[in-house]
């Protein structure tokens, strides 16, 4: 519990589980996470908070947040899911890749090593989630005008923003051009270079309504692990044996 | 060889080389950007026309087979003809999956450094490096000898090329005849479990994919086969009408064993294709219900019904049905189906890519390349040109300066 506050913001409590987990042995760590429908307002702020952190181009995205509409009017209802990686443990995407660019890491983590990818999208079509997206090297500032400025203009907002990618993987990357990532699959890693540095993935720390929740799934202390264990648990299209480490509340 | 559609062939590749460069040019400068599909619809035209130069390989693959390890003599005269048509068929195969790659160069030593062997893409890429070297010594011992003994009639560029082929012969024996054509037998023998694996891992590589409904089906490797050999066959046939022109009885005996194998494959696939859709309509399955539907009424409804069906099935099933002792009818039908066979090809590759895979994806995040909807854009068919006219070149020249068509005076015996 906070010593600060009244009522501990799960924030705080997941802060301090990550802390566990980074100071115990890195062997026994396994990332999970768990999405309470029931408290997800449909913002898109983890998914702008992804696209933010990662420096997604366009037509990448890591976590979009699903719509439904249900019923019939005026009994209606509209229900959203963020669509993160599912992180699976039995994963079909990395069985296919041909060159061993994608895998699973030590923690559970599903990653592409960007400097293997040969981008042949294999990946893409084997995911029953379409939660890969390949980066085709489009810019946002492609097309704009070249008149200079502080926040117009093409080279001005492109070395502002675009050129210099994320540190995806706590890797530095060389400018935005025609090496990688361009030309590979990407998807969502859980922000490991912000685990690594103590630090909550973005979407997490973004989610106004707490319905996100992250933590070391082995860890029976955990907020994560307690939700697991929730009577309204439920894993996307379960029946394909992909074993999600991506939980969802319904 | 001289032939008459040599100079308006030679033309007419060479038009679609100069035209495809302007899309070669703008997607070897800017990767895979300027291409319409994305990434809920990750492989579009180019995948397809690898498909259907997988298949035109396949048909020839066969004729090889025949000839030079079951010994069917009637084939003896297009066997040389059809080794090298495997040969063309990779060539292009290669340049379509090479240009589909996200970073082409990795593929040239990531394959070796880190190979995933779970992977059937990693088999296809051993299977077709195989394939790649046995017809290439098959190609070169089946008309070695007409090249050594071919020296002294060249001048120029060719001849060059022949002495550089002779490797420093200048005589060509019995012995050497005799070695050559076990060795071509030999190769063949290999070829046979390694070529019908590769058509396999083809149909399997999309099979094995649990959430793609309409290809995880243990019947997609064994339609593959099928398909490889009706197109390939198709080809072959259609090729083997050309270049025995100067030989009626050859051409008609030919043309007719190949016009019935075709009819015998034609019905099987198409007794296949009926199998996929009314069962893939009788499960009812929304996302399978989808995807067939766009093959049918979708927005491409006439590449199906009117390309593959009436131009590509029924006009030849009704050639080949009534018509079957007419060289020339059945040479129409099987250039009818070789030729619309991308349309067959196209429609295995899209519609099952073309169905979100989860509800509320198609609003979730909107961009050009997370949607479903696709059809090839300008770059892709001028990237797809240039390479049907490289390979068109390299099959032109081979033929006619190479000593292939009439390599050993109809080919050689196969080594019993």
């Amino acid at each position: 519990m906070s010593r600060f506050l009244a009522v501990e913001d799960q924030l705080v409590r997941m802060q301090r589980d990550l802390n566990r987990a980074l100071d115990g042995d890195p062997q026994k760590v396994k990332w999970g996470m768990v999405i309470d429908l029931a408290k997800c307002i449909g913002c898109h702020a983890c998914t702008v908070a992804c696209v933010a952190e990662n420096k997604l181009p366009p037509g990448v995205v890591y976590r979009p947040v699903l719509e439904y509409e249900s019923g019939t009017y005026p009994a209606v209802g509209r229900r959203f899911m963020p669509r993160p990686c599912l992180h699976c443990q039995n994963p079909p995407c990395t069985k296919v890749c041909p060159v061993t660019a994608t895998y699973t890491n030590e923690a559970g983590v599903v990653v592409v090593d960007y400097n293997r990818c040969i981008g042949c999208r294999y990946c893409l079509v084997a995911c029953p989630y379409s939660a890969r997206t390949s980066d085709f090297g489009d810019w946002y500032t492609h097309g704009t005008t070249e008149a200079q400025g502080v926040v117009q203009g093409q080279k001005t907002a492109a070395a502002g923003y675009e050129a210099d990618p994320a540190a995806e993987y706590g890797k530095k990357w060389p400018k935005r051009g025609k090496g990688s990532p361009v030309g590979n699959a990407r998807k969502c890693h859980f922000c490991l270079h912000r685990l690594a540095v103590r630090m909550l993935p973005a979407c997490v720390t973004t989610c106004i309504g707490r319905a996100t929740i992250f933590g070391n799934r082995n860890d029976p202390e955990s907020l994560v692990y307690q939700m697991i264990g929730s009577a309204r648990m439920f894993r996307l299209k379960e029946e394909l044996g992909t074993k999600p480490a991506v939980y969802y509340l319904a | 060889m001289r032939y008459k559609l040599f100079p308006i062939l030679s033309i007419t590749a060479m038009v679609g080389l100069v035209i495809g460069s302007f899309g070669m040019f703008d997607r070897l400068l800017n990767g895979l950007n300027p291409v319409a599909f994305g990434s809920y619809v990750p492989w579009g035209l180019w995948v397809a026309f690898y498909l259907l130069f997988l298949g035109l390989s396949a048909g020839a693959f066969l004729v090889t087979i025949l000839t030079y390890l079951l010994g069917i003599k009637a084939f003896k005269s297009i066997g040389p003809l059809s080794a090298f048509m495997v040969l063309v068929c990779l060539i292009c195969e290669m340049f379509f999956i090479l240009l589909d790659l996200g970073s082409i160069h990795r593929a040239f030593y990531q394959f070796f450094l880190t190979p995933n062997f779970s992977s059937l893409l990693t088999w296809m890429f051993i299977l077709f490096n195989a394939m790649g070297i046995i017809y290439i010594l098959k190609t070169y011992f089946l008309v070695r000898g007409a090249i050594i003994q071919g020296v002294p009639n060249q001048t120029g560029l060719i001849r060059s090329i022949f002495r550089l082929l002779s490797l420093g012969r200048t005589q060509y024996d019995e012995d050497m005849r005799a070695a050559d054509e076990r060795r071509v037998h030999r190769l063949a023998w290999l070829s046979l479990p390694i070529g019908l694996v590769f058509y396999g891992t083809n149909g399997a590589f999309f099979a094995v994919l649990l959430n793609r409904p309409i290809w995880n089906s243990a019947v997609t490797p064994l339609l593959f086969v099928v398909a490889a050999l009706l197109s390939g066959g198709a080809l072959v046939a259609f090729l083997t009408y050309l270049f025995t022109a100067n030989d009626t009885e050859l051409r008609d005996t030919l043309t007719k064993y190949l016009g019935r194998a075709i009819l015998f494959l034609l019905v099987v696939f198409l007794a296949l294709e009926t199998m996929l859709f009314s069962v893939g309509y009788q499960t009812g399955r929304p996302d399978v219900v989808t995807s067939l539907n766009h093959i049918t009424i979708g927005p491409g409804w006439w590449n199906f019904w009117i390309v593959h069906f009436a131009i590509g099935s029924l006009i030849p099933l009704a050639l080949l049905t009534f018509f079957y002792r007419n060289p020339k009818a059945v040479a129409w039908a099987c250039f009818l189906i070789f030729i619309t066979f991308i349309s067959v090809r196209y429609n295995f590759v899209i519609p099952d890519l073309a169905v979100y895979k989860l509800e509320g994806l198609d609003t979730g995040f909107f961009d050009p390349r997370l949607s479903t909807s696709y059809a090839p854009n300008l770059n892709e068919w001028l990237v797809s040109i240039w390479v049907i006219s490289a390979g068109l070149i390299v099959f032109l020249l081979g033929t006619r300066y190479l000593p292939i068509v009439n390599a050993n005076s109809g080919g050689m015996d196969h080594a019993s």
